[in-house]
């Protein structure tokens, strides 16, 4: 479906020279938005901005450290200089995540990473987009709307036991992201988040190597599958970037096909 | 048997004086600073962020591991509501709140084959120099129970032996006022 629900809107999307940042970044383009792909190295976003490109869609690649705030800072820059506003903003970038006993676990080696992509880096983002995104809101209606939305993951709710400081760094961006929406509602600015289940590089990759984690997924999940990263996990980022949620804010929509439902 | 309490405040001195458990346990209560709240997302520098968030979590992470390497068989970590409710310009604490909640839970799933329970108790924003009335909960609704509310009693069960069938929870301790 192709409605041009985001017609002259500008989007940055980071991490989305692959997985569902790519996914996102599509997703977004397809409706008419201007998509900065924020991609930490050239080879993974350029293919991505060109495949966009070949299918009528607007797109850039600004490479971007988002562990790094002046990197973050650079990518706004650069996307409002070239396009004049930014609209929508989301966070998706995000390393780390080796398996560990908590008990043995080291800052450096099992921390740090995650806590830069993840919790250092929604609070550069945040920090750097706010004044576009407050402009954006200031606009008349259907014609901007500030939209910041933080990618997280169900293990942020419930814990992880092969991964317990994963589930702590996605937990920081909820509550961020309703920090934020508490913060900037005077603004009209809404904050979510997404917690997707879908098949990224990193999870098909795994499946290639253990087909019984493919089944076992699957089997846990109601709808029997995992997310596509553009039809599933982007359209569920083009309803929280559209006008259609602009009255949903501090949430997070688990998007999994129904394996997690705790919240 | 006493209670090994880590952290500082008025808080954890409470809890210092008055938990009591035969079973081994420990008591995190985790420093979310309150008293350094941010006016705006654009003022907070990333000196703040490592001082509200990072050393804080890193040190919870280290608390984690010495209960664990003192055999404690309960453990409880103690937070504010702001992490579940969210709080304006309160966002690095929120973080830092939320980030331990949940790691309870990745240490509850750890560590429950060794007969460890973890579990969090989520308290007034007060505690914490937290202004509760910026920061959320925003309640339609006045607090349910009046009169000063204290974790003291719920702590001491979660260290308890009665509670070895209760871990990864967290149980809200504030009078009704998140609900």
């Amino acid at each position: 479906m192709n409605s041009r629900r985001l017609e002259n809107r500008v989007a940055i999307v980071t991490g989305a020279g692959q997985g569902v940042g790519e996914g996102i970044a599509r997703r977004l383009a397809q409706e008419g938005a201007t998509v900065v792909i924020a991609a930490r190295r050239a080879e993974t976003g350029e293919p991505v901005v060109e495949s966009i490109r070949s299918r009528g869609g607007r797109a850039v690649c600004i490479v971007t450290d988002v562990s790094v705030s002046e990197s973050v800072d650079a990518c706004v820059a650069s996307s409002v200089q070239q396009f004049g506003r930014l609209d929508i903003m989301v966070h998706n970038a995000f390393m780390g995540g080796i398996p560990h006993k908590l008990e043995k676990a080291q800052i450096e080696k099992h921390w740090t990473l995650m806590s830069r992509t993840g919790v250092w880096a929604s609070l550069f983002c945040a920090r750097a987009a706010m004044p576009h995104l407050v402009a954006s809101s200031a606009r008349p209606k259907g014609e901007g709307g500030g939209r910041l939305i933080l990618i997280t993951s169900p293990s942020g709710v419930e814990g992880s036991a092969n991964i317990p400081l994963y589930s702590p760094a996605k937990a920081a961006q909820r509550a961020i992201a309703k920090s934020l929406a508490r913060e900037w509602g005077e603004f009209g600015i809404t904050v979510n988040c997404i917690g997707p289940v879908a098949g990224s590089p990193a999870l098909l990759t795994a499946f290639d190597r253990n087909p019984a984690l493919q089944q076992a997924i699957e089997a846990r999940t109601p709808l029997g599958r995992v997310g596509d990263i553009t039809d599933d996990i982007g359209s569920v980022a083009l309803f929280l970037a559209s006008d259609d949620s602009s009255f949903v804010t501090g949430q997070t929509i688990i998007c999994d096909g129904g394996s997690f439902l705790g919240l | 048997m006493s209670v090994s309490v880590l952290g500082q405040g008025k808080l954890a001195d409470l809890l210092r004086d008055g938990v009591y458990s035969e079973t081994r346990s420990a008591v995190i209560v985790v420093e979310v600073d309150g008293d350094r709240s941010i006016s705006s997302i654009a003022q907070l520098t990333d000196a703040q962020i490592d001082e509200i968030f990072e050393q804080p979590m890193q040190r919870v992470i280290g608390a984690l591991q010495e209960a664990y390497s003192m055999n404690c068989e309960r453990i409880v970590v103690v937070v504010p509501t702001t992490g579940m409710s969210g709080g304006a310009c309160y966002a690095p604490q929120a973080a830092l709140a939320e980030s331990a909640r949940i790691l309870v839970k990745s240490a509850a799933r750890q560590w429950g084959a060794s007969g460890i329970t973890v579990n969090a108790v989520a308290v007034e924003p007060h505690w914490f120099a937290i202004d509760p009335s910026i920061s959320g909960p925003v309640a339609i609704a006045p607090r349910s129970l009046g009169g000063d509310v204290s974790p003291v009693g719920l702590v001491n069960w979660l260290c308890g032996a009665t509670s070895g069938d209760v871990t990864g929870q967290t149980i809200v301790c504030d009078g009704g006022l998140w609900m």
